[in-house]
């Protein structure tokens, strides 16, 4: 890391006009550049990074393992960032895997069989990032911030078949975070009186809702919990934003992303979008806007075009003949989308470290070859060592296979989540994965 | 994007009577009645009149979160036309093929929460501009604060957005609302501002709430009350809240009555405004919203382009309406009409002169052609296709699924879907699919599939018609279970003589007015309205009124209530 933050900013901000100066967030840095002003150390951060539709295992599996393991044709992308990655081989998913993708995005997700009764199927439970979101989000702006590059691509649970949609344009998100509502550090918003109108607004709002609530049914009334739970939130959000700037040094306003990315030649900017989602996300987890993020690249099933593929994801996955170039391409894609995530991490200050430092991130699909959506060689990728509570720069192999939930537990563990256990039945497991913790 | 998570286990198991067999479900059992389905398949219903037909068990009501559009059009009609509807809401869910059917299941996130805020308070702002609020506010406020006035404001506003009145417990607090932001602010507007804002963030605006009452009819029995009622009707009829007229018939009891009912319902049928709400099924029934995310690879599909989708949807709903509000036409012709609206985006596609002036005009495609009907619409043929190439399995797993009610499971996971690639030997894809025909473990299914789709095959991609692939003459024969036909235009013929084919179609309208999958207390209801419906020559708006005046539309189960939630 040889970037010095002024570089970096530049960098960042991709030369676009920005009116924040350096000094302005200098002095909001304690007197060692260590730590936050007030001491605390710095909060461990979660994230997710997902991708559709698997990879190859035959060319994504590394043949040596330990500290100086030599990169995949797959992960080849891992080159600039190896030392800070860790990859795990031989974990298999052991939910049940009926439904092509979607068996395996439920199990993978929320540790629990997809739920197959009337209609489409459904998600059992939260997923693995609202676990986290739950135990660790309640001292930030947002508890969670989901997005993406593919529209509707996000799989994000706070419950049974309550989906946490994901922003798919990155313009939005800035808006939502960056907008009204955010204080700049070094700026002294003047008090605003509306924000105490709206909060009285969400206060009658809410007593309607528990007016509502003993008329309903169970169904209906879980469903309102959540409308509620919603209501409760965004009311210590406007709380929160009257409370004034959050006391960090990192912390900028980021360029404001551009407002459309239109397809080129029918394919999607995925690369473009993720890029500025990145850089978006930097700055919201350098301010503390929130601690628990999922990305949400493409979706399981998607029939994207990428760049140079002839045909839809999807399709090539099922229909290309022998070695598959072009979805080796693809994958070589997404995996190159989560090192320029990573990258762009690793690249952003906090303290004496950067942010990457004190995150556990897990890059993953939900299924190992997509042709026939097999489940014993999943996708892992490990990125950040969760403020030293991870190893990081191995690939580590399980020979015989083992739980992938044990990967999710120990990320969640690492991220501050005091879970006894993730999955269940044949998936349960109460025990981490020993090797990537220190 | 073509291949949506969406598949039916078994639930259509309880109309077994109503379905024709479907393939073999290796991976999931669906039960006896679909083992015995397609047994009675040949008869016809009997005839028996559906508002005799009780519904029994009754279910219990889910509240319906407003989607998108309903939002959009709720807000339009009661705060102005004119106003601003932002777009950033809560996404519609579809299930089971149907967003009238997912949103029975939906909640509201906290990014959902965050933006239907957002909305609210410019939907509120706009709405009491200067030069709007005439429309709101009956009255000159006397001060700043002026509570008599903002309930004379608050009191019509809220029963159109709640679309029941307000009691005095739930006008009380809004008032309060007003006055104090009032007095913060120093308006009296600016402070009404915020308690229309808490209307709109409300849940009982968000979801359409159903509770009923006792059936003073039906001892023992729950209906839906009639506000429950004027808005079901509403929705589905307009794709918008009521109007003051209806919740005015449902306040006097007016809907109460059979004859009452028929005539609330005959108003609204014969409103422009239907036209909305036909609109709104087809877009739903034939998942019409995909279109805004078409995308064709450009350099194989040269006519493909952004305006494509959009331009495809418009042709299908304009023909659609067309048919259903100006002909009242045998739905079979929406399947067999040569009668079509292009536009000049179209107009390429089809290969036929383009209109004179910009936008749509009626078209009538060529008498003896093989394009006609729904199936040779870019919005079928497009939509039921990958990004590169045509779908023979797609189109067929449509026509299966949607269009005959059929349950095609999913592929084991570890079948091997894959086609081969074009050679000499197989240029047309006929010969790729053969491999699905061959293979045991594929012909289960794709036999049901696949004889359906391609007959299509000389529509490509995006709906463009074409005698060859690969240098070799299609061969667009087909097969529908014993019907064999040389092209499309057979094919939409064969479809139309199905014994699913009308009966699904009343399944299918049935689950979206009722935005649930069927139950087995539905099982008479629904025969009984597809006897008629064949008896009555398949028409549309005829059915919706046929359905609407069934007691079953009204029945409903008592809510069972909740534990109290946990702090």
């Amino acid at each position: 890391m040889s970037l010095s933050r002024r570089t970096l900013l530049k960098g960042m901000l991709g030369g676009a006009a920005v009116t924040v100066g350096l000094p302005a967030f200098e002095r909001f840095m304690n007197a060692h550049g260590t730590a936050w002003a007030d001491g605390l150390g710095f909060p461990t951060r979660f994230g997710l990074f997902y991708w559709g539709n698997g990879v190859l295992p035959s060319r994504w599996v590394p043949q040596d393992t330990g500290a100086d393991w030599t990169l995949s044709d797959q992960l080849a992308p891992l080159a600039p960032v190896k030392d800070v990655v860790t990859v795990v081989t031989g974990m298999r998913l052991p939910n049940e895997n009926l439904v092509p993708h979607f068996s395996g995005a439920a199990g993978l997700l929320t540790g629990i069989d997809l739920i197959l009764d009337q209609g489409d199927g459904q998600f059992a439970g939260p997923t693995f990032d609202q676990l986290v979101a739950k135990a660790v989000g309640a001292d930030t702006r947002f508890r969670s911030l989901e997005f993406g590059a593919q529209p509707e691509g996000g799989l994000s649970h706070s419950a049974k078949g309550l989906k946490n949609p994901a922003e798919s344009s990155p313009h939005a998100l800035f808006e939502r975070v960056f907008g009204v509502g955010f204080a700049a550090p070094g700026t002294d918003a003047p008090p605003d009186p509306t924000v105490g109108l709206r909060r009285s607004v969400l206060d009658v709002v809410l007593d309607q809702a528990r007016a509502l609530r003993r008329e309903l049914g169970q169904a209906d009334a879980l469903r309102l919990d959540q409308h509620t739970e919603s209501l409760r939130e965004l009311e210590l959000r406007l709380a929160k934003a009257a409370e004034g700037p959050p006391d960090l040094a990192a912390c900028a306003l980021p360029a404001e992303p551009l407002a459309d990315y239109p397809d080129i030649d029918a394919r999607p900017q995925l690369e473009a979008q993720n890029r500025a989602f990145a850089e978006l996300l930097a700055m919201v987890l350098a301010c503390d806007q929130t601690r628990v993020f999922s990305n949400w690249f493409t979706a399981p099933v998607n029939n994207l075009l990428f760049p140079g593929a002839t045909s839809g994801h999807h399709q090539l996955t099922h229909d290309e003949a022998g070695d598959q170039p072009q979805v080796h391409a693809i994958t070589v894609q997404c995996v190159q989308a989560f090192v320029e995530l990573v990258t762009v991490l690793r690249e952003t200050p906090e303290g004496d470290g950067t942010l990457l430092d004190h995150m556990a991130l897990l890059g993953t699909s939900e299924v190992a070859l997509g042709r026939n959506h097999t489940v014993d060689e999943m996708p892992v990728l490990v990125a950040g060592s969760a403020n030293g509570r991870l190893r990081t720069g191995i690939h580590h192999r399980e020979p015989a296979g083992d739980n992938v939930h044990k990967v999710t537990l120990s990320l969640m563990r690492a991220a501050g989540v005091p879970a006894a256990s993730f999955g269940e039945g044949d998936a349960y497991t109460a025990d981490g994965l020993s090797a990537i913790e220190t | 994007m073509q291949e949506r998570w969406s598949w039916s286990v078994g639930l259509l198991a309880a109309l077994g009577l109503l379905l024709a067999p479907s393939c073999a479900d290796t991976s999931r059992s669906s039960g006896d009645a679909a083992a015995d389905a397609g047994t009675d398949l040949g008869e016809a219903p009997d005839l028996v009149d559906p508002r005799t037909v009780a519904l029994d068990p009754p279910p219990v009501p889910m509240m319906a979160r407003l989607t998108r559009a309903q939002y959009a059009a709720s807000v339009h009609d009661v705060l102005g036309a004119d106003l601003v509807v932002p777009t950033a809401l809560e996404p519609d869910v579809s299930d089971g093929g149907f967003v009238a059917i997912g949103t029975s299941g939906a909640s509201v996130s906290p990014r959902g929460a965050e933006q239907y805020e957002t909305a609210a308070r410019s939907l509120a702002a706009q709405a009491l501009t200067p030069e709007r609020r005439a429309r709101l506010v009956p009255c000159q406020p006397a001060a700043t604060r002026d509570d008599a006035c903002a309930r004379a404001a608050l009191t019509p506003l809220g029963r159109r957005l709640w679309r029941r009145p307000l009691s005095e417990t739930e006008l009380a607090p809004l008032i309060a609302v007003a006055g104090s932001a009032a007095e913060t602010l120093g308006d009296f507007h600016a402070g009404l501002e915020y308690a229309v804002a808490a209307l709109l963030q409300s849940p009982w605006f968000l979801f359409r709430v159903e509770r009923g009452e006792p059936d003073p009819d039906a001892p023992g029995l729950r209906r839906r009350t009639a506000f429950e009622l004027a808005s079901r009707l509403s929705f589905l009829l307009w794709q918008t809240t009521p109007d003051d007229a209806l919740l005015d018939a449902a306040a006097s009891g007016a809907l109460d009555t059979p004859e009452g009912l028929a005539l609330a319902t005959d108003r609204l049928l014969g409103d422009p405004r239907v036209r909305d709400g036909l609109r709104a099924f087809f877009t739903d029934y034939l998942d019409l919203d995909a279109l805004d995310e078409l995308r064709k690879e450009p350099t194989i599909f040269v006519h493909a382009s952004p305006q494509l989708g959009p331009s495809a949807r418009e042709e299908t709903l304009s023909t659609l309406e067309h048919l259903v509000v100006d002909l009242d036409a045998d739905w079979r012709e929406a399947f067999t009409s040569r009668t079509t609206f292009l536009d000049r985006t179209l107009a390429a596609v089809y290969d036929v002169p383009a209109p004179a002036r910009e936008g749509f005009a009626e078209t009538r495609l060529p008498p003896d052609g093989p394009r006609m009907g729904l199936l040779g619409q870019v919005a079928f043929l497009a939509l039921q296709s990958h990004p590169t190439s045509s779908s023979a399995t797609l189109r067929g797993k449509f026509i299966r699924e949607r269009l005959l009610c059929e349950e095609v499971p999913t592929p084991p996971v570890n079948a091997n879907t894959g086609l081969p690639e074009a050679s000499p030997e197989s240029p047309t894809l006929r010969e790729r699919a053969a491999v699905h025909l061959s293979d045991p473990d594929c012909a289960g299914c794709h036999t049901y599939m696949d004889p359906i789709g391609l007959s299509l095959e000389q529509f490509d991609g995006i709906g463009r018609f074409r005698t060859k692939e690969h240098g070799a003459l299609i061969d667009a024969s087909g097969e529908l279970d014993g019907a064999t036909f040389p092209d499309a235009a057979g094919l939409a013929q064969a479809l139309t003589e199905h014994p699913a084919f009308s009966r699904c179609f009343v399944l299918s309208l049935y689950q979206y007015a009722l935005g649930r999958f069927e139950a087995p207390g539905d099982e008479a209801v629904i025969h009984s309205l597809a006897a008629w419906f064949d008896h009555e020559g398949r028409r549309v708006l005829p059915l919706l009124r046929e359905l609407v005046l069934t007691p079953a539309f009204r029945r409903i189960a008592a809510v069972e209530p909740a534990p109290e939630a946990s702090p």
